[in-house]
């Protein structure tokens, strides 16, 4: 287990991290330059905090208190670093190899040749890292940072300077590897939601070095616990809205001229509540229906994309951002009229407490 | 025609390597320290480091006489104790061109540690790595190709230095003349044959050596 609480003043905003990790993936999301990667920095031992304390089972690696700060070389974390850092002047094989060089050259090369065939590398030995495409260069990179077998496993914006289609098999490869070759704690930086819900388990949400909510990732998506971490996952549309009523298991909600219906939680609720409908929640109705939490809009904008399309409405005064799939609603294309049917399923809304 | 003396060029040549030899010593961890550096304390030793690309040749040589001559402390302490003389010697030549020449292999191995990637260093650092290793397995390796062109650099200005040379060791005949201060004096001495040949040894080094930088930083800027 992994417990965290340290202080850091970084130029404008202070880093003040506390949490713990167990086994498996947590994400730490939010903007660039939120702290996310300082905190791993910090982790690792690259960086040092002001105060606080870092443990890692059971084992203290930092304690301003009992004046203990470990060196990098000597916590056993596993790092993997945006562009991989494979050393370009060493081979693949001297690369795995570099972290046991205190090992007998026999077993060295023993644990390498397993490591490289678990990795899928053979054949690869030999080769200079430019030689390799991305997914062998990380597999590569995976592989030197496994043969040590790290208590903890940090990775580091792994997929932010890829394409989109390599992206996608990186990153499934890399659930799989971890899936398969790795039973410790990982913590994945990120700034992409979509990524963070695809690989992690938990949730972390950062803004400006400090911690908005840490949870499992429906947790975050269904009930963000405040309007940073709701923006943060991706959230569009915020209304400022009064409580008109309180019903046995919904409210009834007014935001200028849209009244609508909330599935109730047990959070303790104000009267004034901002809440949140995330852009792809929306649904667009046929015109002729009429379910409840249905409302006519004028249509403000429309930006289509490969196979989705982002819709911007007004809806009786409340400007929203819808997000539809292509497929499922074929004939938007063609909408030549500029008004739409949406609904907005109750259960869907959340409601923060803007106090 | 007098057989020509190349004691010179022999000099020249063992004052250059020594030299090139020191400042690879000295200069290489103190051009780490200031790669890494980002302090007051580094910027100022930074500007030190350059201070003889800069000063005239003189006044460098005015500095060591002050600093090793024979009245100095540190020229007495060197007497007295290891008898080591430093004006008028091969030594002092020695340091002389190490100080004019250091600063090349200085500026030019900085620039090429401070390209490297930090990520390499704090990736070996998490794999168990020393510093010390680190430099020698990761730093010294990719950024052989500016130590090179540094060390190259150093070495032909190294050969050249006339001025503070001449200061510092003076101009005795077969003991420490070296090659740019022999060819003044062939020229002062109307030896037209001795100067004009030692002018294109002189030459004909420099072409080389630059021809072999170019290459370097060509190959640098591919990778």
């Amino acid at each position: 287990m992994l417990e965290i609480s340290f202080k850091k003043t970084l130029g404008h905003f202070i880093l003040e991290p506390s949490f713990q990790a167990k086994k498996g993936v947590l994400g730490i999301l939010g903007p660039s330059g939120c702290g996310k990667s300082m905190t791993l920095k910090a982790i690792s031992g690259l960086y040092s905090p002001d105060l606080g304390t870092i443990t890692l089972n059971g084992h203290v690696l930092f304690s301003s208190k009992n004046k203990i700060n470990i060196p990098p070389r000597l916590r056993n974390i596993g790092y993997l670093f945006q562009n991989y850092a494979l050393f370009p002047h060493l081979t693949v094989h001297q690369n795995i190899a570099y972290g046991i060089k205190d090992l007998k050259a026999d077993l060295r090369n023993k644990k390498a040749a397993d490591i490289i065939c678990r990795m899928q590398l053979e054949g690869l030995e030999n080769h200079y890292p430019h030689q390799l495409s991305g997914g062998q260069q990380q597999r590569a990179a995976l592989a030197r940072t496994l043969i040590k077998d790290p208590d903890l496993l940090l990775l580091d914006e792994p997929f932010s300077a890829l394409d989109s289609h390599v992206k996608y098999l990186l990153e499934k490869e890399l659930i799989s590897i971890i899936q398969k070759h790795y039973n410790g704690i990982v913590l994945l930086v990120t700034h992409n939601i979509e990524e963070a819900y695809r690989i992690c388990d938990h949730i972390m949400v950062m803004d400006e070095g400090q911690i908005f909510q840490i949870g499992t990732k429906d947790e975050i998506i269904y009930t963000p616990a405040n309007l940073t971490a709701a923006r943060i996952t991706g959230c569009k549309n915020f209304l400022d809205a009064t409580v008109l009523e309180t019903h046995e298991d919904y409210y009834i909600l007014k935001s200028h001229d849209l009244l609508f219906k909330a599935a109730k939680t047990d959070q303790p609720i104000n009267k004034q509540m901002t809440a949140g409908i995330r852009a792809h929640h929306i649904k667009i109705s046929p015109m002729h229906r009429c379910l409840e939490n249905t409302f006519e809009c004028d249509i403000i904008e429309k930006i289509e994309g490969v196979f989705s399309a982002t819709i911007l409405v007004n809806c009786c005064g409340c400007p929203l951002q819808v997000e539809v799939s292509k497929t499922s609603c074929p004939h938007l294309s063609e909408i030549k009229y500029n008004k739409i049917k949406l609904h907005i399923p109750p259960d869907k809304i959340f409601l923060i407490n803007n106090a | 025609m007098k057989a020509i003396n190349l004691f010179p060029l022999y000099l020249s040549f063992y004052v250059a390597v020594t030299a090139s030899i020191i400042s690879l010593f000295l200069g290489l961890p103190i051009a780490y320290l200031l790669s890494k550096g980002r302090s007051k304390t580094t910027d100022f030793i930074d500007t030190l480091t350059n201070l003889p690309i800069v000063l005239p040749p003189t006044v460098l040589g005015y500095y060591l006489l002050v600093l090793f001559g024979r009245q100095s402390p540190i020229g007495l302490f060197l007497e007295n104790t290891f008898d080591i003389m430093i004006v008028f010697t091969p030594t002092g030549a020695v340091i002389a061109a190490t100080v004019v020449s250091m600063p090349y292999l200085i500026k030019s191995s900085k620039t090429a540690f401070m390209e490297i990637n930090e990520d390499y260093l704090n990736a070996a650092r998490l794999l168990g790595r020393s510093e010390f290793s680190i430099f020698c397995t990761i730093v010294m390796p990719i950024s052989w190709r500016g130590i090179a062109s540094g060390v190259t650099m150093s070495f032909v200005r190294a050969l050249g230095d006339f001025g503070t040379t001449l200061m510092v060791s003076g101009s005795i005949p077969g003991k420490t003349m070296t090659m740019p201060i022999a060819i003044y004096d062939a020229l002062q001495a109307g030896n037209k044959e001795m100067s004009t040949l030692l002018v294109l040894i002189m030459t004909s080094i420099a072409a080389f050596v630059l021809f072999t930088i170019n290459r370097l930083e060509k190959r640098m800027e591919k990778r």
